[in-house]
């Protein structure tokens, strides 16, 4: 069976970015290791090349656990718009089965091509900044060989992770019937939601014990530093848990969004289409969601970590000279690795966004055969757009500034010898940088559906397929 | 010894055949009651006038959609509760289908999709069936589009294409739910004469939907539903007396 490769585009794009960036750090990293190891102050020391590399690793780890978020929900959406096809070669006698390994395997595939660009891409550019570092006599030019076998992992990685993600969101082939290559078929909303008690159950347990670590984290975090380890898996599980239960936290979050877009029809349909499919909304959402925590989570965490510093400057000044550049460039350094993540789930949501418009091509010409103007048709869609990316980055303002608090606090807050409450710092630059970014994802998810969508015809949505 | 249908020379038997939708006072009874064999080699038209249960009894009868009463054969395997795999293996070993709207794959050409039972089925045709495709082909008229995509071809042309795949396997029964309805009445024509020649000349059975009187006609054997029941069972008939009859139904309704 020939493969739909043109359907996975966005995937490939995904895979690419992630591997370019695991790959590019690694070099980077060997780059400074080389040059630490050079020099003959700090040459002796291998401890700050280990750090570096577990910093790396940590930063690769999230990007690629980003991307397998997108590329499964990117999956999920490619699959949503093949149901009929499916649902055919299904009713000719193809197993449900043998068409989820095909969608498996064109992720494999994907997967791979995306992990050669990468490896090619991330080289690239650790070269050029190698040259521009050099020639601006920020670094001193090092023997660092580019033939370095650990950049075989994140491109393995990579690949793997996009095969699982792939086989992951194709679960869904295995729901289509054949019967639906005849007549009308229509998602399956009641369906849907009936099926997921397990995945409640799932997303509300590792919730609820998330969030005991978390607490326990804090408290421990007065007395010890190790309470942030706590905390930390903590954030991990009960966050994976909102993941999993994302269909049920950002319907209601997108309802409020959408009334604030007023009440024209353009708008109340926009405010609808949000919320109407539950699965649908929240395979885009989350993502983003889980880009913006990550990058608020990290900000909020920072700022904190930063008024620390700054009470303490202020009682001995003399004792934390210069420390003000040191900090800036860490948080510039910080914020650039973790930012990359939040652009892969950006990405993913312009790919999706995209992807679903194109696959209501006959409701958007049913819409124009009832009298909706193009102008019309193209405001519902910004708001639509609007309403999915302003949710997200609500939600992910929201519980990343939770999740920084509380990060913030059982790191530092037996820091001073005595438990003391933390206030949480708030980094209004990256809110504002985050709103902004908003907007503009909202006009580049927007722009070719829209274009695609007033091209549609009325007379599409009366024309049997 | 218990008889099969096959025995009877069936190639499809339903008995008791009932589906509701639906609980309580909101029922709807597609299904009432239904017993009937279609036998080998015949074309059988099933006609009825929209929500008459032809539908659902075709879907059924295929293993599309389960029965709420009553047991289903194809030739002499109780299809009732077959699972989903197996009933998968028999839609696409023992079961062709024709649509209205041709349901081809439209990124395969022609040769690909009247190929795609095989290759689903994961084997290359032997010499003999690939001797039958050939000719299959040759007959439809499709040497000269072989390497053609669905888009480019006219719709009846495409339904061609269907038909060709689904008589490729030389399957027990061929479905065909309203393989004209898309069509205009001349190429409507040209294709039921290309299904009743395939059951006259080649012993294809084949059941065929319609609400279309001049389909029908083309038929050997003609079923009406009404109100899910078979209110009417006859042998090959004119266009004329299958719309007076329909008409009559009508009436009394």
């Amino acid at each position: 069976m020939r493969t739909r490769i043109r359907d996975q585009w966005p995937t490939l794009l995904v895979a690419a970015l992630a591997g370019t960036f695991g790959v590019a750090l690694l070099h980077v990293t060997g780059l400074l290791g080389a040059a630490i190891a050079a020099d003959e102050v700090t040459g002796e020391s291998a401890t700050v090349t280990l750090i570096l590399g577990i910093v790396a690793s940590v930063f690769i780890v999230i990007a690629v656990y980003v991307s397998a978020i997108v590329t499964a929900n990117t999956v999920a959406t490619v699959v949503a718009g093949r149901t009929r096809l499916i649902a055919l070669l299904r009713l000719i006698g193809s197993s449900a089965r043998s068409q989820r390994a095909q969608i498996a395997k064109e992720g494999l595939l994907v997967g791979l091509v995306g992990a050669v660009i990468g490896v090619g891409a991330g080289t690239g550019a650790a070269m050029l900044l190698e040259q521009v570092a050099v020639a601006t006599d920020l670094m001193p030019a090092t023997d660092y060989d580019y033939l370095n076998p650990a950049v075989v992992l994140p491109a393995v990685a990579v690949a793997i992770t996009t095969w699982l993600a792939a086989w992951v969101g194709s679960r869904r082939v295995l729901r289509v019937r054949p019967i639906q290559a005849i007549g009308d078929s229509h998602e399956q909303d009641r369906e849907e939601l009936s099926r997921h008690r397990v995945r409640n159950i799932a997303a509300i347990v590792l919730v609820v014990f998330g969030v005991g670590l978390l607490v326990a984290g804090i408290l421990w975090g007065l007395t010890e530093p190790y309470g942030v380890l706590v905390a930390m898996v903590g954030g991990i599980l009960s966050f994976t848990g909102i993941v999993l239960g994302a269909h049920v936290v950002m319907p209601p979050v997108l309802r409020l969004v959408g009334r604030a877009f007023g009440t024209s029809p353009a708008a109340r349909l926009a405010a609808e289409n949000a919320v109407r499919h539950p699965e649908r909304s929240s395979r885009m959402t989350i993502g983003l969601v889980i880009g913006v925590t990550l990058v608020t989570t990290f900000a909020v965490t920072m700022e904190s970590y930063r008024e620390l510093i700054r009470a303490a400057q202020r009682a001995q000044p003399e004792v934390y000279q210069g420390v003000d550049q040191m900090l800036d460039v860490t948080v510039a350094v910080f914020t650039v690795l973790i930012g990359f993540s939040a652009l892969i789930a950006a990405i993913g949501m312009v790919n999706t966004l995209s992807l679903s418009v194109m696959q209501r091509t006959r409701e958007l010409g049913l819409l124009r055969a009832l009298g909706f103007e193009r102008r019309q048709l193209r405001w519902m869609i910004v708001a639509e757009s609007a309403a999915l990316t302003l949710a997200a980055t609500v939600t992910g303002i929201v519980l990343g500034f939770g999740y920084g608090w509380a990060g913030a606090q059982s790191l530092l807050g037996g820091a001073q010898g005595e438990g003391t409450v933390v206030l949480p710092g708030i980094p209004w630059a990256m809110f504002g940088v985050l709103l902004v970014a908003a907007g503009v994802l909202t006009l580049a998810a927007s722009i070719a559906p829209a274009r695609r969508a007033m091209r549609v015809a009325p007379v599409v949505a009366l024309a049997v397929e | 010894m218990q008889i099969q249908p096959s025995d009877l020379g069936l190639i499809a038997r339903v008995t008791g055949l009932g589906k509701r939708y639906g609980h309580g006072a909101g029922t709807v009874t597609a299904l009432d009651d239904v017993s009937l064999g279609l036998r080998r080699g015949e074309f059988t038209a099933i006609m009825g006038p929209s929500g008459s249960g032809k539908s659902t009894l075709m879907h059924i009868m295929a293993g599309l959609d389960s029965p709420t009463a009553g047991r289903v054969w194809l030739g002499d395997t109780d299809i009732t509760e077959l699972s989903d795999s197996a009933l998968t293996v028999l839609r696409r070993r023992r079961i062709g289908f024709v649509f209205q709207s041709f349901n081809l794959v439209p990124t395969l050409d022609v040769r690909g999709n009247v190929m795609l039972p095989f290759e689903l089925d994961g084997r290359r045709p032997s010499r003999d069936e690939q001797a039958w495709i050939d000719e299959l082909i040759g007959s439809l008229g499709l040497s000269a589009r072989l390497r053609h995509r669905p888009h480019e071809l006219s719709g009846g042309q495409q339904q061609r294409v269907a038909i060709a795949r689904a008589l490729a396997t030389r399957p027990d029964l061929v479905f065909a739910d309203e393989p004209t309805g898309n069509l205009d009445s001349r190429t409507g024509r040209e294709v039921l004469g290309l299904l009743a020649t395939a059951s006259a000349s080649y012993g294809q059975s084949i059941a065929m939907v319609t609400h279309d009187p001049v389909a029908a006609s083309h038929a050997d054997r003609i079923l009406f539903l009404a109100d899910g029941r078979i209110v009417r069972d006859t042998g090959r008939s004119s266009a004329e007396e299958i719309s007076a009859f329909m008409l009559s139904m009508e009436v009394a309704a």
